[in-house]
């Protein structure tokens, strides 16, 4: 007997990179470029056609021919800024071609102010049946926090369309200052009247050297103090709850059955081609990283040589750290067998409301998750 | 008497820190031409990197000059250098008494302190021809008639007795040589008689075994002889023997008056004690020369690994650093919070400082050093009586009779402006003033009788901050004394922290508890759950506050690209919370366990 699941764990995952956008927000440290134009974009295409070129020689996951193409997913950047014609080229040359099962989950993402009606047909067609939003909010004042482009009404139509033409709907959100309480709940709610099913809900982060970081370091944006932030993400996890989507990992919920499957491979150690600038892949032991900058990572392809920036091989140890802290991400959590004797105080936990034990398995609550940091490096140090 | 006798003067260097006393000697190596200038670096005495670091002298390191007076013969000038430190005042007193004279050396600026007049009553006691030196002449700030002024109070010398130099720039320095020749008495003793010669400081050397470093009052010593130590009844036979150059020169013999090395070839320094006596095995003289005693630690601490793989190394470290320290004594421990470590007691706590910075740095060690502490003698109600140097170790005050503490005599010089200041957190500590007088119109010489416990705290770092750093603090051990103490817990969550209970006076015990609360609060970090922090006197719960868990982290997303990052954080983190010591569910930081010290009162 085999569940969903199973079925997944068998078949091999597949990631394209988009490196393109339309401009740059002002939280975003992803490899991207708004300096592009059709010459770039077609390049790109021929680049990523070349890369499974060159990789089918070297990987075990194309080679062996076992393995179907489980899921697919086309990230970014802003796939939904391929001119459909280059879209179509991308996506007979790989995801056509690696054997997809036939219920295979082909996920792109899509800026809401960039999904035409005729854009949204042609990647139907193409055989995308998930496409995941990003909206981020609803809220005016957070939506130019986050250096946006699009406002909520645009924003609202293009959920609107996603739910008539796509089987499955995913939308992007962003916990950000300047939003209350009130006001997350109802845009929640609006968003999955809209007919979103899955949700990925991430709180605000600034990394170094986005322009969201230069306007807190000259006072011009100030971030919430921490308990209201945490207060924050535990209302809209139960909020979702209530609306039906169940919390299957840290930033994600869904209605059950309609769990991203690419990105449970992740987690669950399911081997992954990647293909891109700055996409990483990961087959046993390896896994690499590709060059960042698509003039780089084409000019590498170019001399016929694997476009990889950095390789990480990784020892029994790291796979072991990684499988306990990645299952320890997920709603189903992490198998107590895994765990060493007295890596955890078990009982303080429960006390606390951070975990629950439930058959055999460690499972944090949202809680827990909100802390999930200081759990990781209690456990990573008690794994030798 | 010998004409070579009659030509040698040995003398020692007496200075408060700072004064100048290594850059001194290094002009007399200059001037002497012991050292040629491609030989020349700065406190070319001082050996260690923690020494030339911290401008301090740690271990003696005597040297034989040689100088030709104008129109008069070569002498043999033997210059020991001391180190300068309260917490060394033994293995000073030792080198005081293998010298027929001493340089007391004060700055041109900051006068006299308490640590130049208890070095010089020490000297004064071994009946050593005093020089008065006055340093630094060349700072524009200097008041070599203030300070003359100063000497000739204390030494009832003549002002032109007093020797003006810079040790900087060199000058005054020749007439200091001829101060030393003119004035120092040349020793006496018998070549022909029976041995007897002072170890006024020992080394541990990997090649020749334990090297006593020795001033021959009487007889003479030849290589391959068999020398007998008083302290020990133990015999050594002499594989090498000589002098002191800038490295060790081997010689036939050592005879009467002089100052040199013996290579016993003893495995351990500790046999070769620091005042003890040298004879021959076969020629005896009558008896020990006066005044050996064991040096005794005073302040002791736990030293811990962070990490328990080092136990093995921690425990090799000490051994080497026992080899050429005799005065280092630890004994394995168990602690309940901290796993197995050890027990270290110190002569005092710059004696401790050092040797725990050797042990991280020369053994790259990462240590849980719990706070320092003292030896209290305890009396229990059934008669019995013992030493605890840990306070953990302290049986229930309902069973014990009396718990006696050390007192030390402490003495403070200082400008008068800051008297009352002293006196206050002095009285704070539970110190009794026993003396008071001015030395001059603006500085006074106060004295405490201070439970070391209360020194060993906070009273230094207290007194430099109340005085904006202008006192200077001697101390020496004076008695055990009985007081009403009791034995402070700490718990953590419920448990008692064995490596941060305390012994204090009962009347403290409670603002003792809340302020260790309040610090402990601020030293331990927020983590996964909530830390409650509890101070206890046996049941009785006296203060409690809680450190908050951590409200949220980050919670980046982590897909494909985010898993090795992850990981090789986690990683990192793992390195990084090296530190760290894991009591029950909390990570306790390094300095957590020493909030007693940082504790305001």
């Amino acid at each position: 007997m085999t569940t969903g699941q199973d079925r997944s764990c068998r078949g091999g995952g597949l990631y394209v990179h988009v490196p393109f956008c339309a401009s740059i927000c002002s939280y975003c440290h992803f490899a991207r470029t708004a300096d592009h134009d059709r010459a770039a974009r077609t390049a790109y295409v021929d680049g990523v056609l070349a890369e499974l070129a060159l990789r089918r020689e070297s990987c075990g996951l194309l080679r062996d021919g076992g393995r179907r193409l489980g899921t697919a997913y086309l990230g970014g950047g802003t796939p939904s800024l391929l001119e459909p014609v280059l879209m179509e080229r991308l996506v007979a040359g790989t995801v056509h071609t690696l054997d997809p099962a036939p219920d295979c989950e082909f996920t792109a993402e899509a800026n809401p102010e960039s999904l035409t009606a005729d854009l949204a047909a042609c990647w139907r067609d193409l055989g995308v049946n998930r496409i995941s939003l990003g909206v981020q909010s609803l809220a005016p004042p957070v939506l130019k926090v986050l250096g946006r482009r699009c406002g909520p009404d645009t924003a609202r139509r293009a959920l609107a369309l996603a739910g008539s033409v796509f089987p499955r709907v995913s939308a992007d959100w962003i916990l950000a200052p300047g939003i209350a309480v009130a006001a997350l709940r109802d845009e929640l709610t609006e968003a999955v009247d809209l007919g979103v099913e899955h949700i990925s809900f991430y709180i605000l982060e600034v990394h170094e050297g986005t322009p969201l970081a230069a306007d807190l370091a000259a006072g011009k944006l100030r971030l919430p103090p921490d308990e209201r932030t945490a207060s924050l993400y535990l209302e809209a996890a139960a909020h979702l709850e209530r609306l039906g989507l169940r919390q299957y990992e840290v930033s994600n919920f869904a209605r059950p059955g309609t769990e991203s499957r690419h990105n449970q491979g992740y987690w669950r150690g399911v081997p992954w081609l990647a293909l891109g600038p700055a996409a990483h892949g990961c087959w046993g032991r390896r896994r690499y990283a590709n060059l960042a900058n698509p003039v780089a990572w084409r000019a590498r392809l170019d001399a016929d040589e694997l476009p990889e920036a950095e390789v990480d091989l990784r020892d029994t140890a790291a796979r072991r750290l990684e499988r306990v802290v990645l299952a320890l991400r997920t709603g189903d959590g992490v198998s107590l067998a895994w765990l060493p004797a007295g890596a955890l105080d078990l009982a303080a936990g429960h006390r606390e409301g951070l975990w629950e034990t439930r058959a055999g398995r460690l499972v944090l609550t949202p809680r827990g998750f909100l802390r999930i940091d200081t759990v990781e490096e209690h456990l990573a140090r008690s794994l030798a | 008497m010998s004409e070579a006798l009659a030509r040698t003067r040995n003398f020692c260097i007496i200075a408060h820190i700072d004064h100048g006393k290594s850059t001194l000697a290094d002009r007399l190596l200059e001037h002497t031409g012991t050292l040629t200038g491609k030989d020349m670096q700065e406190q070319v005495l001082d050996s260690m990197d923690l020494e030339r670091e911290r401008g301090i002298t740690i271990k003696s390191h005597p040297i034989r000059m040689e100088h030709t007076p104008p129109g008069d013969a070569l002498h043999t000038l033997n210059l020991i250098d001391t180190p300068g430190h309260v917490d060394f005042h033994y293995e000073v007193s030792r080198s005081l008494a293998a010298c027929e004279g001493a340089l007391l050396v004060v700055d041109a600026v900051q006068g006299v302190q308490a640590q130049t007049i208890n070095n010089l009553y020490l000297a004064v006691e071994h009946d050593l021809t005093i020089i008065p030196v006055i340093n630094k002449i060349d700072l524009p700030a200097a008041r070599p008639d203030f300070i003359a002024e100063q000497f000739m109070d204390l030494l009832g010398c003549d002002p032109d007795e007093i020797v003006l130099v810079s040790a900087k720039t060199g000058a005054g320095v020749d007439d200091l040589l001829g101060a030393i020749v003119e004035r120092i008495p040349s020793p006496e003793g018998d070549a022909a008689a029976a041995p007897q010669g002072l170890i006024f400081d020992s080394v541990f050397d990997p090649y020749v075994g334990a090297v006593a470093y020795v001033r021959l009052f009487d007889g003479t010593i030849k290589k391959g002889q068999k020398i007998r130590l008083f302290g020990n009844e133990k015999i050594f036979e002499v594989s090498e023997l000589g002098w002191f150059r800038m490295k060790r020169v081997p010689r036939p013999q050592l005879t009467a008056g002089e100052v040199g090395y013996i290579a016993t070839g003893a495995k351990d320094v500790r046999h070769v004690r620091v005042g003890d006596t040298v004879t021959l095995a076969e020629q005896p003289c009558d008896g020990p020369l006066p005044g050996y005693t064991e040096a005794k630690p005073m302040v002791f601490s736990g030293m811990y690994p962070t990490d328990n793989d080092q136990y093995d190394d921690l425990l090799d470290a000490l051994e080497k650093l026992q080899m050429n320290d005799a005065s280092l004594t630890w004994e394995k421990e168990t602690s309940a919070a901290l796993g197995f470590g050890f027990r270290c007691g110190f002569l005092g706590l710059l004696h401790m400082e050092i040797v725990q910075e050797r042990l991280e740095r020369e053994y790259s060690l990462n240590l849980i050093a719990t706070m320092p502490n003292v030896e209290y003698e305890v009396v229990m109600r059934d008669g019995e009586a013992f030493l605890c140097e840990n306070p953990a170790l302290l049986p229930d005050v309902r069973e014990i009779a009396e718990i006696r503490e050390p007192i030390v005599r402490a003495s403070i010089i200082a400008p008068k402006e800051y008297v009352g200041a002293i006196i206050q957190i002095s009285l704070d500590r539970r110190g009794v003033q026993t003396k008071m007088e001015y030395l001059d119109t603006e500085r006074v010489n106060i004295e405490f009788d201070l439970p070391l416990n209360e020194l060993v705290v906070d009273y230094y770092d207290k007194l430099k901050s109340v005085t904006k750093g202008y006192a200077s603090l001697d101390y020496e051990y004076l008695c055990h004394r009985p007081d009403d103490l009791v034995r402070l817990d700490i718990l953590i969550n419920g448990d008692m922290v064995d490596a941060l209970t305390c012994i204090v006076h009962r009347n403290n015990a409670y603002s003792w508890g809340l302020k260790l609360c309040q610090k402990l609060k601020e030293l331990i970090p927020r983590q996964m759950f909530a830390v409650a922090i509890q101070a206890a006197v046996g049941t009785r719960v006296l203060a409690r506050t809680s450190v908050k868990a951590f409200r949220k982290n980050v919670t980046a997303k982590c897909y494909g690209g985010d898993i090795s990052r992850k990981r090789k954080l986690l990683e990192k983190q793992k390195e990084g919370k090296k530190r760290m010591k894991q009591v029950g569910s909390v990570e306790i930081p390094q300095e957590a366990f020493l909030a007693v010290l940082k504790v305001e009162r």
